[in-house]
């Protein structure tokens, strides 16, 4: 595989992450514009441990993931009880007051003779582990997809599990969830700290493939788009974020066939799609048509 | 710091947060029809704006034409987001609404970097004269113009909404479509002709900031967006005078803030402001009865 296909299918993977955590929040019924805050909480941990701690990449991923999950967490407490607008509202705050910060972090020390670490404006730079361990594109966007696809396999097992179902149902109707003995603020809860610990897992990768992060990776704009992949590919599963993030860079920003019209292009497509699938590509509706018909030609090779 | 500083200070807040205010009295007019949010509301303030300038730059044309193309370019605008990302849905498709907005945003940016290649380009002054000495303090004429044309729109807009048969079409549009199109009002015309009323509110708005600024970016598309969504959220929706007050208190606390903090730490103060309100007051200054009714909506299966 030639270098630049590697980097888009690497871009395309990371972002799906941040995709499904805005995906997570969307199916509790709850629209946030703040998911970006997790995957930069991410990066910026994770780049820390690899490069002042010196800590193994697992050790850092996770490590970040639990930071940004328990951030999201700290978020929720304040802010779970609101819905629509107030909340879409309180997380982009949140998020902006997190790029902001970032901005004005600086923490730099000398490792190996040379000055590092997160610069304010400028950026972390020099997260340099992949180079260090000799360790190739390659295996570094089969390390994003390995995980990826872990991230997906559990959710889709999630979504066949109570928990899964009662997520479903608090985003459809929080009040009939409530009669029916569901605790919501609990579920939302769970929904949070999940959404933020995949946006986090996605930050620490992001911040190691590119060899840096800045407050500019992580604005509103990954936020929004974030939350506009899900509703692209379809809120029926896993994959539908996936096939959002797959369209827009996968298909337009890196073929390059609109090249200086791609976004009229595809903002006019996106405008008209909804209109005729508000739900996205994938929805409920699609992805129970193609469970039956799974089902039934399974049956038929019995 | 002295007294004359914290004066001056509070005096430009108050200038620049009367444009803070309008955005915000656009704001909150569509958000009250539509229940939704508009996220291409700045970038539709940003294409009005652009062909103003183009206007200027390629035709040479007067201050007022470049006003007036610059309201009807934003009325337009605002027409075309509203047939496109919300005529088509019903309330229940809130997030389709938005984010069909946002995809139109991406839109209009592109398309203005089409109209205009240049990063920066110039735009029409209001008035270019010294500055008015009140004792130690100074004022800019332009700036007060700027609050006047707010105070005036937002006395029009409370005119419209509490004395006209329009208004009182909106209201009802507002508290409850339903049964406002039972009794006969023709609930998608009053939110068209709602939607781009706050367009074109949006585009004097954007005039005003791009000429007292004597140039225009891109970047005000999002800017007038996020300032226009923080006012109208320390407002508290629905409520013209929660917006005008919203506005205001933002860009005083903004002036103080970049004064004595420097301008990073004046975004995170206002953010964080919006956080600490949404969190434990999220009504906001003015919304508390605007927020009972949307809960009261909410609790209704």
């Amino acid at each position: 595989m030639d270098g630049y296909l590697i980097t888009v299918l690497s871009n395309i993977g990371m972002i799906s992450f941040v995709a499904l955590s805005a995906y997570i929040l969307l199916l509790s019924g709850q629209i946030s514009f703040g998911q970006q805050a997790y995957f930069g909480i991410g990066a910026y941990t994770a780049g820390i441990a690899t490069v002042m701690w010196q800590w193994p990449l697992a050790g850092a991923l996770v490590l970040g993931a639990l930071v940004a999950s328990a951030a999201a967490g700290l978020v929720g407490l304040a802010t779970l009880r609101l819905s629509g607008i107030y909340f879409a509202m309180a997380t982009l705050a949140f998020a902006e007051i997190m790029r902001i910060a970032a901005e004005l972090l600086v923490y730099r020390r000398e490792i190996g003779g040379i000055e590092t670490g997160p610069d304010g404006i400028d950026g972390f730079r020099d997260i340099r582990y992949f180079f260090a361990n000799d360790v190739s594109p390659l295996q570094t966007c089969l390390i994003v997809y390995v995980l990826l696809g872990m991230v997906v396999a559990a959710l889709f097992m999630a979504e066949r599990t109570r928990a899964g179902r009662m997520l479903r149902q608090v985003g459809e109707d929080p009040l009939l969830a409530e009669v029916h003995g569901i605790d919501v603020m609990r579920v939302r809860m769970a929904a949070a700290l999940v959404a933020g610990a995949v946006a986090g897992l996605g930050g620490g990768l992001y911040a190691h493939l590119m060899t840096y992060v800045e407050p500019k990776s992580f604005d509103i704009m990954l936020g929004v788009h974030a939350l506009a992949y899900g509703l692209i590919g379809g809120l029926g599963t896993a994959l539908g974020p996936l096939l959002g993030v797959l369209i827009d860079i996968g298909l337009l920003e890196s073929t390059r066939i609109f090249r200086g019209y791609r976004m009229i292009v595809f903002g006019g497509l996106v405008a008209v799609l909804l209109i005729v699938r508000p739900r996205g590509l994938l929805d409920e509706n699609a992805v129970g048509r193609i469970r039956h018909y799974l089902r039934r030609r399974g049956h038929a090779g019995d | 710091m002295t007294a004359v500083d914290l004066a001056q200070n509070t005096l430009d807040g108050l200038m620049v947060g009367a444009s803070y205010a309008l955005l915000a009295v656009g704001f909150t007019l569509i958000f009250g029809v539509m229940r939704r949010l508009n996220l291409a509301y700045g970038p539709t303030i940003m294409a009005g704006v652009y062909l103003g300038t183009a206007a200027f730059i390629s035709l040479g044309a007067p201050t007022l034409v470049v006003l007036v193309v610059v309201i009807i370019g934003a009325a337009l605008v605002g027409l075309y987001v509203e047939r496109l990302c919300f005529r088509p849905f019903g309330e229940g498709a809130r997030a389709a609404s938005m984010v069909a907005s946002f995809a139109l945003w991406m839109q209009l940016e592109e398309a203005a970097t089409h109209l205009l290649p240049q990063h920066m380009n110039p735009f029409p002054p209001l008035l270019a004269t010294q500055p008015l000495e009140i004792g130690p303090l100074l004022l800019r004429a332009d700036h007060l113009v700027m609050l006047a044309a707010t105070l005036l729109i937002a006395g029009a807009v409370t005119y419209l909404l509490a004395r006209t048969k329009l208004g009182l079409a909106i209201r009802a549009v507002i508290d409850q479509p339903r049964a406002a199109a039972i009794v006969g009002i023709h609930v998608e015309r009053v939110m068209m002709l709602t939607f781009v009323l706050a367009s074109a509110i949006g585009g004097v708005a954007g005039f005003l900031i791009a000429a007292t600024d004597g140039q225009v970016t891109h970047m005000i598309g999002m800017w007038a967006t996020t300032k226009g969504l923080v006012a109208m959220m320390l407002g508290g929706l629905g409520s013209v005078k929660g917006a005008i007050a919203g506005g205001l208190l933002l860009g005083i606390l903004e002036a103080h803030a970049q004064w004595f903090l420097g301008p990073q730490v004046r975004d995170m103060v206002a953010w964080g402001l919006l956080f600490v309100l949404l969190a434990f007051w999220p009504g906001g200054l003015m919304g508390a009865k605007a927020l009972d009714r949307t809960m009261a909506v909410g609790r209704r299966v």
